[in-house]
């Protein structure tokens, strides 16, 4: 009887990332590909975008809801990589000193945005859309009229001669920097999960030693660990994963994300954000101050996104220069959302899991409708048509649980609307 | 009170400087057709006469002269020889020619004058009778039937729309309209020269003999062979059809006449700007007035609306200012404010029920889509087609509004964030349904399969019905009757509606639902009602925006249409909680003429840009996030 109603309760709860899973699962099963060149694809696409998606994490918490403006920051990378670009730095200092100058930057913009976004509250996600879009306008007047003619550049294929503005695709090979934080260490794919695997096991050793963890969890967690990684020596599993090199730094940035992540709603900053999302006039009687906290919160959002789209770029090898930032809040806000995470609560695996399935969709959905239609360009629309699908359904389920929930707390809410109007 | 005195006394400076402006302007274009002014053009007429004989250009003309002359002596006498004899003529005209160097101020150039001054007058007939036989030429092929017809825009490439966007949002290419000229295009190859202008030649010619006499006197070094080669340069210069003061201007100044007045020099340029120098003085009284009336202004149009309005005017004056056609780009103002107001328009039933901007306007607009394309597929033309797309959209947008407003009716407060992403999801499902969709109908599908097209031309169903009903042209501005007229029937019937009681109540709920609900009024119901009118306003508007672009656009065309939509009635004045009609018609109007007027003015700054897109995305967007923090700032802490 309680389990039924647990299963139920999971059921409605997940329902997003259920239909997805199901949805992935008979666009892969028509799509013709290979599960290991499947797998190959969504390292490469995951490495790519996980970190974008992870930058969404805090502002949601804050209750700002979906930052669409993180456009904002991964345009603020790009400008960075322009500058980088005309310097001629090569190489992963060349990456460095993007993601260095990618900092001031995007906390500039962050600020603006975060200025912008304090005067609209309750309306932030479809502000942040509507400011994504007139930032692509500002970002045109400054790479079509700005760099390049204004302030000139000198290093080569920047700016074509006889258009106006700085060339429409900027090729990172020249200067080594693709793959530039991917190759710095790549592993095979077993000796990458041992690797991981002895640092899970080294962690919870600590903390079994710091007398945090008891010992059944400590041999369960070496126990599960020593599984995986007897489970990939199987020859049918070892040939799905024989090819595939995972790029360790990559991964251990993403990862350090996911740690910041958690390690930042620990401290007071992170508190704060928290009290604040959950009520603001609250969090403002109990003396935090919000508008400063959201601030903050968007800032912190907007310059890991800079990095994200940095992380993006150089993965690609080349920089759309005018392209590549506009669908990065669709994309990472849906993916976010296919995982499972709402506009209010997001956690660092329902980021990971969504970008994972977001973009097995992206993978398979083409190549299926090719396959059962004939027409690969079915496959495209309905992606497309999924990435707005799934944030229109979060938005709509989201609006209507709040709206049910909202009706008793009419009266609380008022009164706190009166005493923030008089204060 | 500082402040207001330095903004004074900066109106005064602006005021001062605009006067003495418009004082140049007025006398530099008043002097255009006195004896001064005549005067000036006269020299430098001359001087760039005697410029075009003894410059660059006509150095080589001399030199070809010479060397055909020396070809034709030394004929026979072996190629050496005559290679020879081609070098020494070339060396001989060139040594000649390097210091021949004519002062004309100890010179007496009315011979010249009189001479140049007859040749025009002979021009001006000639060109005059070309153009009459011209003209009967074209109205005798019109009445012998050969007429090609208005030219059928090109159809796109063809084949399948694979090219699904990726970027998407700054797809809305459509400020260039496709051209809608009347004129019917006549073959001029089969046209000949009558006598009479014949005739008109001779004298021409006759009177060019005078003028080269003339400049040999002036330029013994010149013969009659060099001045054969001249001749064309020399009409060119002399007289071109439709001249005015700053064409001949340009012209003799482009061929050096400038350098014959240095004494003159500002004058002859007040002349010729003279213009432009009163448009420019007419800016900075605009500018003059804003500055002193700033805070009057804001107060009575509120800020973007001025912002959009000073800056329509500034783009009017920089047309002015490049010779674009205010006449042609006026007449696009209206038709582009016609085709988009319904949709404006829509906005309205929404804002005032209380759902805020329906930037799912997608949805209606999928309707009127769907309508047209059925209209097309049963092959129905004219009028009747016109009317049975508008009937069918209408059915299908009410079906849809009314879902969609049970939909809203459970998001009260967050509905702008969902009703974008709502519009987007219909959109992009659409572009499904538009590649699976069973139509027959050629016009509407690819010849080998892929769906439909990308852009469906309307010319055999209802394209312009609505702009040709009845139009006329007053002083070059074409006035699109049919369009207006349908664009003011709906404002009438929505103004009706609003004085309603549905309207009234309606109008209610979305000012205070609290007090509609103490009232009695079933505040879901009204909201319904305004989401089904605006979505069925978002159908009719797409079919009157699509007979006036010409085509139906479909796939990710509609996507942005809800939030160009939205800026335009926000520009004229609207807030996200209120609107009213003639909101609709300011907005619309100074959006699209911003639109319109930006394009070629942009174009004619930096050539070949993109400047004008860019431009749209600021405005539209902008202007939405002003009223979000508008909308924010009054009704949250």
């Amino acid at each position: 009887m309680r389990k039924s109603f647990d299963l139920k309760s999971f059921l409605t709860k997940n329902a997003v990332t259920i239909m997805f899973v199901l949805l992935c699962i008979l666009c892969y099963s028509f799509s013709g590909y290979t599960l290991s060149g499947l797998i190959g694809q969504m390292v490469d696409r995951l490495t790519r975008n996980a970190f974008i998606v992870l930058a969404l994490i805090i502002p949601i918490v804050a209750g700002m809801g979906i930052n669409f403006a993180i456009t904002i920051g991964a345009m603020a990378a790009q400008i960075a990589l322009l500058w980088v670009m005309e310097w001629q730095i090569p190489g992963v200092q060349g990456f460095l000193v993007a993601a260095l100058l990618t900092l001031p930057i995007a906390t500039f913009f962050g600020y603006l945005v975060g200025k912008l976004l304090n005067q609209m509250k309750g309306q932030e996600m479809i502000g942040s859309l509507i400011l994504g879009y007139f930032a692509t306008g500002v970002y045109q007047l400054l790479f079509l009229f700005v760099f390049g003619n204004l302030i000139p550049m000198t290093a080569p294929n920047l700016v074509i001669k006889g258009s106006t503005g700085i060339a429409n695709t900027l090729d990172l090979k020249p200067l080594n920097m693709m793959y530039a934080l991917d190759d710095i260490w790549k592993l095979s794919f077993d000796r990458a999960l041992y690797v991981v695997a002895g640092l899970f096991i080294a962690y919870a050793l600590i903390r079994y030693l710091l007398k945090k963890l008891d010992f059944k969890a400590l041999i369960r967690a070496v126990v599960t660990m020593v599984v995986i990684c007897a489970a990939i020596q199987i020859p049918v599993v070892k040939g799905w994963f024989a090819t595939i090199r995972i790029p360790m730094v990559t991964m251990f940035v993403i990862m350090l994300l996911c740690v910041f992540n958690v390690a930042i709603m620990r401290t007071k900053l992170g508190q704060n954000f928290r009290a604040v999302g959950q009520n603001g006039v609250v969090a403002n009687a109990a003396g935090i101050n919000v508008n400063r906290t959201r601030l903050i919160a968007i800032i912190f959002s907007t310059v890991l996104a800079g990095w994200g789209q940095l992380i993006f770029v150089q993965n690609m090898g080349s920089l759309q220069t005018y392209g590549a930032h506009e669908q990065v809040g669709l994309y990472a806000g849906a993916a976010i959302l296919v995982g499972g995470a709402s506009i209010v609560k997001a956690t660092n695996g329902q980021a990971l899991l969504g970008c994972l399935l977001f973009h097995l969709l992206f993978l398979v959905a083409p190549a299926a409708a090719k396959n059962v239609f004939g027409d690969p360009a079915i496959g495209e629309y309905f992606r497309v048509f999924v990435s707005y699908g799934v944030i229109a359904v979060a938005l709509v389920m989201h609006a209507w649980s709040s709206h049910v929930k909202a009706k008793p707390e009419n009266a609380i809410k008022e009164a706190g609307k009166l005493a923030t109007d008089n204060t | 009170m500082i402040k207001s005195i330095a903004a004074r006394i900066v109106a005064c400076v602006i005021a001062v400087i605009a006067v003495a402006l418009i004082g140049m302007g007025v006398f530099g274009t008043s002097q255009r057709t006195s004896p001064q002014g005549a005067a000036l053009i006269e020299n430098m007429r001359n001087h760039a006469l005697v410029n075009a004989t003894t410059g660059e250009g006509a150095v080589d003309s001399f030199v070809s002269a010479a060397q055909q002359r020396a070809r034709a002596e030394t004929k026979g006498q072996g190629m050496d020889a005559m290679k020879k004899a081609v070098a020494a003529a070339e060396a001989e005209v060139r040594a000649s020619m390097s210091n021949m160097k004519v002062d004309l101020d100890g010179l007496d150039t009315a011979p010249l004058s009189t001479a140049t001054d007859a040749l025009i007058a002979a021009r001006k007939d000639y060109s005059n009778a070309e153009e009459a036989a011209m003209q009967a030429y074209v109205q005798d092929m019109i009445e012998k039937g050969e007429v090609e017809g208005s030219a059928a825009p090109a159809d796109q490439a063809e084949q399948a729309p694979v090219a699904v966007d990726g970027a998407g949002e700054a797809g809305m290419s459509d400020l260039e309209m496709p051209s809608q000229s009347d004129e019917p295009k006549v073959d001029m190859s089969g046209f000949t020269a009558t006598p009479e202008m014949d005739k008109m030649q001779g004298i021409v010619n006759e009177r060019f003999e005078d003028v080269s006499a003339a400049l040999v006197s002036i330029q013994p070094l010149l013969d009659r062979d060099a001045m054969a080669q001249l001749e064309g340069a020399i009409n060119q210069l002399v007289y071109q059809p439709g001249d005015r003061f700053e064409t001949e201007y340009d012209r003799y100044v482009e061929a050096g006449g400038e350098s014959a007045i240095p004494n003159d020099l500002m004058t002859a340029r007040i002349i010729r700007y003279g213009d432009d120098l009163i448009t420019v003085g007419i800016g900075l009284i605009i500018l003059a007035l804003l500055v002193l009336f700033y805070r009057k202004i804001v107060n009575a149009m509120g800020f973007p609306r001025m912002i959009i309005g000073g800056f329509f005017i500034l783009l009017c004056i920089v047309a002015i200012l490049y010779d674009l056609s205010i006449a042609d780009l006026l007449s696009n103002t209206i038709v582009r404010m016609g085709m988009n107001s319904i949709m404006v328009l829509a906005m309205v039933p929404g804002i005032q029920s209380g759902i805020s901007l329906n930037l799912g306007l997608p949805i209606g607009i999928v309707g009127g889509l769907l309508g047209g394309l059925l209209c097309i597929e049963l092959g129905y033309s004219g009028l009747p087609g016109f009317v049975f797309a508008i009937l069918v959209g209408i059915v299908i947008a009410a079906v849809l509004g009314y879902l969609y407003g049970l939909l809203l009716n459970r998001l009260k407060g967050s509905e702008m964030a969902v009703t974008t992403y709502v519009g987007f999801s219909i959109v992009s499902l659409m572009c499904i349904v538009w590649l699976v969709m069973p139509f027959n109908s050629l016009v509407l599908r690819w010849p080998m399969g892929g769906g439909l097209r990308q852009t469906v031309s309307l010319e055999p169903a209802f394209q312009f019905i609505l702009d040709r009903f009845l139009a006329f042209k007053i002083g070059g501005i074409t006035i699109p009757t049919g369009l207006l007229l349908f664009m003011g029937l709906c404002c009438f019937l929505m103004w009706l509606f609003t004085r309603s009681k549905t309207g009234v109540a309606m109008q209610a709920v979305g000012n205070n639902p609290r007090f509609a609900e103490a009232t009695g009024i079933s505040v879901d119901k009204m909201r319904i009602i305004g989401t089904m009118l605006s979505t069925i306003l978002g159908a009719v508007g797409i079919l009157v925006y699509s007979q006036s672009f010409g085509f139906i656009q479909l796939y990710t065309h509609p996507r942005t249409l809800g939030l160009v939509a939205a800026s335009a009635i926000l520009i004229g004045g609207a807030t996200t909680g209120r609107a009213r009609i003639s909101q609709v018609l300011i907005g619309t109007f100074l959006f699209q003429g911003v639109l319109t007027l930006g394009m070629p003015v942009a174009n004619a700054l930096v050539p070949g840009s993109t400047i004008a897109e860019t431009m749209r995305i600021l405005i539209s967007n902008g202007i939405i996030l002003y009223a979000l923090t508008k909308s924010g700032g009054d009704s949250r802490a």
